[in-house]
């Protein structure tokens, strides 16, 4: 049973930029620091900081601090299926975008 | 330079509002074709699937009526579907959005299309997500009647032979 949270505000605000989602995707593969994050983005430590602060708030991503490393994972379950849904409608309506540009490219002088 | 960015530079990709996706794109193509592309099954089953199997179950272009596509891909079958909110023709189309996967998540989606006068169309294509509790209170304020009523036309139509 899926219970759904009903403060998706932070969830939709977390997952409307490209960098946060980008973020999202590689920690599904693996944990990581923040300075990993930001070499990885090309991105200073204290902008990385903010976007993984925002996730954080959503839920999207917990962190914890062993020494001086703070380490970034994925957040609850729940949460990441919402966020997933959001990236993934996101990613079809550009490659729609792009499909009907090839469409219209190749039925061009096409006989109505 | 990561493939996000070159993702948006394509697309002029911004966000409003927290929760609105915005995405513009200029084709190379009359309006009427786009229009067509956007409205006539046969036309719409080429590449709103992008490159996966689609079937147009529904697509009903007028106000109040249904939509219903499912995607065949690797295996895997998604449906989509919603109403239409508006329809003006060559101009603006209105509707609601529902994957299957995700029931109750509507996202309310518009899609302009505007003649740049030489051969070209800009398409503005506008996506608000509601949560299940606001698409719940939507129903309270007065939606329910006319999903009811669309409802009662799409099973009439399910009765028909299809076309």
């Amino acid at each position: 049973m899926v219970q759904y949270s009903s403060d998706l505000d932070s969830v939709f605000t977390a997952v409307a930029d490209g960098t946060r989602r980008g973020i999202l995707e590689r920690l599904g593969r693996r944990q990581a620091s923040i300075s990993e994050l930001a070499e990885q983005f090309d991105m200073t430590l204290t902008g990385m900081k903010k976007h993984v602060q925002l996730l954080e708030d959503a839920g999207l991503v917990r962190t914890q601090k062993v020494g001086r490393v703070r380490t970034c994972s994925l957040g609850t379950r729940r949460l990441t299926a919402e966020a997933a849904w959001i990236a993934k409608y996101h990613q079809m309506v550009e490659a729609q975008l792009d499909s009907l540009g090839e469409f219209l490219e190749r039925t061009k002088g096409d006989q109505p | 330079m990561t493939t996000m960015t070159e993702t948006t530079m394509r697309h002029t990709l911004t966000t409003p509002t927290d929760r609105t996706i915005r995405v513009e794109r200029i084709f190379d193509a009359t309006r009427d074709r786009v229009w067509r592309a956007y409205t006539e099954p046969a036309l719409v089953a080429q590449w709103w699937g992008r490159g996966n199997k689609l079937v147009i179950e529904k697509l009903e272009v007028e106000r109040g009526g249904h939509w219903r596509f499912v995607e065949h891909a690797d295996g895997e079958t998604h449906g989509f579907e919603g109403r239409f909110l508006e329809v003006t023709p060559q101009d603006r189309i209105a509707r609601t959005f529902e994957w299957d996967g995700m029931p109750g998540y509507t996202i309310r989606e518009t899609a302009e299309f505007t003649d740049l006068g030489d051969g070209r169309t800009r398409v503005v294509s506008t996506s608000l997500f509601f949560t299940p509790e606001e698409r719940d209170g939507m129903l309270h304020s007065g939606m329910e009647g006319g999903m009811a009523l669309s409802y009662a036309a799409l099973d009439r139509l399910l009765a028909n032979s299809r076309d």
